[in-house]
């Protein structure tokens, strides 16, 4: 048994190796998508970051409602996530220096990892075309053409895209050169990157621009909370300039902090109970004695 | 215009350098202060990040809380990426650095600096950090009067308390710790935020009826909606300098130009130090050279005395990069208050028992109204964030990977690490019902974490800065005591799901890159270099303890500007 699925692993790494090897001239050489960064790999690789992070979940229609089915693609976020990374993480100058594109590296980066996970066994479904297809599902792009050029992370389960982004989170290195200089690398800046910016653009106001595929800098928004799905399904009202939510001051009836009528008791333990008051007041200036300082986890020496 | 020389040239407008100017230049003396970034709010740069506009700004005048109200658009995606450090012009990135770990630095450019995008909050240090750590070459009684002359200037006053604060002081007193109403805090407890905030108007009252619109002169101080991290240009109609945050530009930068005599010269990066060394003597400061982020054109200017003030990561750099004397602990010793988030759910029944609604509404208040002190572990406080916000610092990083990897079975808290797929949207469309509860320790200086720089790792000012950050263990017991703490609030106040992030190292509180004692002598000038002097957070000998730097940063800096004017005026 054993036997028979290590044999499987290999032929499986072999595979996937083998395809990729086979897409890289397409994929150094591959025509540059005239309104995007990167070419259509490193599209269809942030599509299936995207759908690994924030996917379309009917399984969330039953439980919170159909407002919570709609994912990431749908709304063109790893077009936007794209467009971002190239846009803010600039290498090089533009105007005076041609500006080196990220995008393109994350996403061969997220195939290198893809591959390791393959290769140490630890992908729990078999890589598919059909992953990456269903991606583009009602898009103009043709399956073959989609198959032709998707990488190993796109051809894995969503699942398993997320185990392939925790592999870059274990690639860490920590080094005291000789001059004494401490230098350390942790490759989950690339995991930081494709999950934490993909959700803090998803769940921001983001979607609200007339045109979201350019940065929000000198677009109107309309703050109307219906338009914006990430904030459909939060809750989120959209930006205010203010709410009567004013509930109080804490303090205690004999101290500086607060003064006027009790609204709430917070704790009524001691003498003078915590309460929420009516008006503020002003800290105690104290007097302070540290002589009973104790720390509590004293440093190593290191 | 720019002057060809200065009695003193200040490098950065950040939240310590206008302090030190304010001082300086109340002292009779010109000040120049050179700032990186943008100047928003100012009218003689109407479009700050779409053209070039004037020179320099020295007149009180030319600030404009109607073009701030404009630039500062509370929308967070839009404001974060305009703030944080990089160019005024919209179409360049951010300035590249190395980030520490797998983490990031949050830091801003502009006029205000970091303080664009500070939460208000501006607690004292603790004392026993001063006094007993064995980092500070002075005591923390030698800062006291600078923290008052600060907190008066800013208003430091208690934050109000909206729903969310109320379950934090709940679950913290219902966990056994006491309340705290004092400045100067010695023992763990819970109390209010000292935020530099101008308080609510009492009409905000959830009791009351107030129905009319948020801006001024409808209502002055702060209308408790979230937009604090975004600049905030609250109430909306306000002139300049009654705006209720008071991040650096609101207070410390017109009451510097009100004197007279301070220029501000925003988009403006300073690339050299320029000295002059006598023979056997250690080299003087004469002044700076800075480049023009629009044009790339560069600028000489004289001084008798230069102060850096360009924050933790960029005056080391600066002195690396114009090649100033070597010393072992220029760079070194980098604090960041290694911090986690932990975040609390409650379902709709337990708010409506202890709340009297349904939702908490962490978007309602401000953004950081209540916290928590350990002294010797570090703070907690709870942060209200907008939905991208919250999700990326809550549940978009860890170091830990994905939460669906990570056994929590014997752990306090239900789920850890990054959330991705169904789970997260199951758990944001809780929004409304969640806490975040920011966790910063009081980490210490080590001699290998900092900032270096590489020959070819450049940009269009030199060598970019490499900042490389690893926890002690030390540090790291002193982050889990205080999640753990963080975990027992929560559960105490009702939530029925904690989630912890195991944040990668994530630069929110920059310090002691420049540390006094080492680097500087105990009025921050230089063992190095005569008339060069530090003027930022980091100068300060440690992480202060835990609480938010700012007003020891502050202090500081206005304690260094005397030392200016004593020493060599």
């Amino acid at each position: 048994m054993y036997q028979k699925n290590a044999l499987r692993r290999v032929r499986t790494f072999l595979a996937e190796k083998a395809r990729w090897i086979r897409t890289i001239r397409r994929r150094v050489l591959g025509r540059k998508c005239a309104d995007r960064p990167g070419d259509l790999h490193t599209r269809v690789t942030f599509r299936a970051a995207v759908d690994a992070v924030l996917p379309n979940t009917p399984e969330l229609e039953a439980e919170i409602g159909a407002d919570h089915v709609p994912g990431g693609n749908d709304v063109g976020l790893a077009e936007f996530v794209a467009i971002y990374v190239d846009h803010r993480f600039q290498l090089g100058l533009p105007r005076t220096r041609r500006n080196v594109e990220l995008v393109k590296p994350v996403a061969n980066v997220l195939d290198a990892a893809a591959l390791k996970l393959i290769a140490r066994g630890n992908n729990r479904d078999e890589p598919s075309d059909e992953w990456p297809v269903k991606l583009f599902d009602g898009t103009d792009v043709s399956p073959a053409r989609i198959a032709d050029v998707a990488g190993p992370f796109a051809r894995l389960s969503p699942k398993d895209r997320l185990r392939a982004i925790n592999v870059l989170d274990e690639i860490e290195a920590q080094v005291t050169l000789r001059n004494g200089r401490f230098v350390e690398f942790d490759g989950g800046l690339v995991g930081q990157l494709v999950v934490g910016f993909a959700e803090l653009i998803y769940y921001s106001e983001w979607q609200g621009y007339p045109d979201v595929t350019r940065m929000p800098f000198g677009q109107d928004h309309a703050n109307d909370p219906t338009t914006v799905q990430g904030w459909r399904q939060t809750g989120f009202p959209g930006f205010s300039n203010g709410y009567p939510c004013l509930r109080g001051y804490l303090g205690t009836e004999t101290g500086p902090l607060g003064s006027g009528d009790v609204w709430t008791t917070i704790d009524d333990r001691g003498d003078a109970p915590v309460s929420l008051l009516e008006a503020p007041g002003r800290f105690r200036e104290n007097e302070y004695d540290t002589d009973d300082y104790e720390e509590p986890y004293p440093e190593g020496g290191d | 215009m720019v002057a060809d020389s200065y009695d003193v040239v200040v490098v950065g407008a950040g939240g310590d350098g206008p302090v030190a100017a304010w001082k300086l230049a109340e002292a009779g003396l010109s000040v120049l202060i050179i700032e990186a970034g943008p100047f928003h709010g100012n009218e003689k740069w109407p479009n700050p990040h779409t053209e070039p506009g004037a020179e320099a700004s020295s007149d009180v005048e030319d600030l404009s809380g109607e073009l701030l109200d404009e630039q500062f658009s509370t929308r967070e995606f839009e404001m974060v990426n305009r703030l944080l450090f990089g160019p005024a012009d919209d179409e360049r990135g951010f300035w590249m650095r190395k980030f520490p770990g797998d983490g990031a630095i949050l830091q801003c450019a502009g006029v205000g600096g970091t303080t664009l995008h500070y939460t208000g909050c501006h607690p004292r240090a603790y004392p026993a950090a001063i006094d007993e750590q064995d980092h500070w070459p002075i005591e923390y009684a030698d800062l006291l009067p600078y923290y008052r002359e600060v907190e008066e200037l800013c208003d430091v006053q208690p934050a109000p308390v909206t729903a969310k604060e109320e379950l934090f002081f709940r679950g913290a007193a219902a966990a056994g710790w006491e309340f705290i109403d004092e400045m100067n805090v010695t023992r763990p407890g819970y109390r209010p935020q000292p935020n530099a905030i101008r308080q609510p108007d009492d009409r905000l009252h959830v009791d009351g009826d107030y129905d009319g619109d948020f801006t001024y002169p409808d209502v002055t101080g702060h209308t408790l909606g979230l937009g604090d991290i975004t600049g905030s240009p609250h109430p909306r109609g306000a002139p300049f300098e009654e705006k209720a945050k008071r991040a650096s530009n609101v207070s410390f930068v017109p009451a510097a130009m009100r004197t007279g005599n301070v220029t501000i010269r925003p988009n403006a990066f300073v690339v050299d130090v320029t000295t002059e060394t006598h023979l056997g003597d250690r080299p003087t400061a004469t002044g700076v050279t800075f480049r023009d982020t629009w044009s790339g054109t560069t600028t000489e200017v004289g001084a008798e005395v230069v102060v850096l003030a360009a924050g933790a990561i960029e005056t080391p750099r600066l002195w690396m990069n114009a090649d100033l004397p070597k010393n072992e602990w220029v760079g070194r010793g980098l604090t960041i208050h290694f911090g986690d988030n932990v975040m609390g759910l409650w379902k709709a029944d337990e708010l409506e028992a202890t709340l009297g609604k349904p939702t908490i509404d962490q978007h309602e208040g401000e953004n950081i109204a209540a916290r928590f002190d350990y002294p010797g572990l570090g703070m907690l406080q709870t942060v209200g964030t907008t939905p991208g916000i919250g999700a990326i610092l809550g549940f978009g990083a860890s170091a830990s990977g994905f939460s669906f990897q990570n056994d929590t079975e014997d752990a306090p808290w239900d789920t850890m690490g990054r959330l991705a797929g169904t789970e997260l949207k199951r758990i944001l469309s809780n929004y409304r019902r969640m806490i975040q509860v920011l966790v910063v320790s009081d980490d210490r200086p080590m001699k290998r974490n900092g900032v270096s720089v590489q020959k070819g790792a450049e940009d269009e000012h030199g060598p970019i800065p490499l900042v490389n950050y690893a926890p002690s263990e030390a540090d790291r017991r002193r982050r889990d005591e205080l999640a753990e703490i963080a975990t027992e609030i929560l559960r105490e106040a009702g939530a029925s799901h904690v989630h912890r992030s195991d944040s990668p190292p994530t630069a929110l509180h920059l310090h002691s890159t420049m540390r006094m004692g080492k680097v500087l002598d105990q009025a921050c000038e230089a063992y190095a270099v005569d008339r060069l002097f530090v003027a930022d957070h980091s100068a300060l000998a440690n992480g202060v303890g835990g609480p938010n730097p700012t007003n020891t940063g502050q202090a500081l800096a206005a304690r260094t500007a005397e030392k200016i004017v004593t020493r060599y005026f």
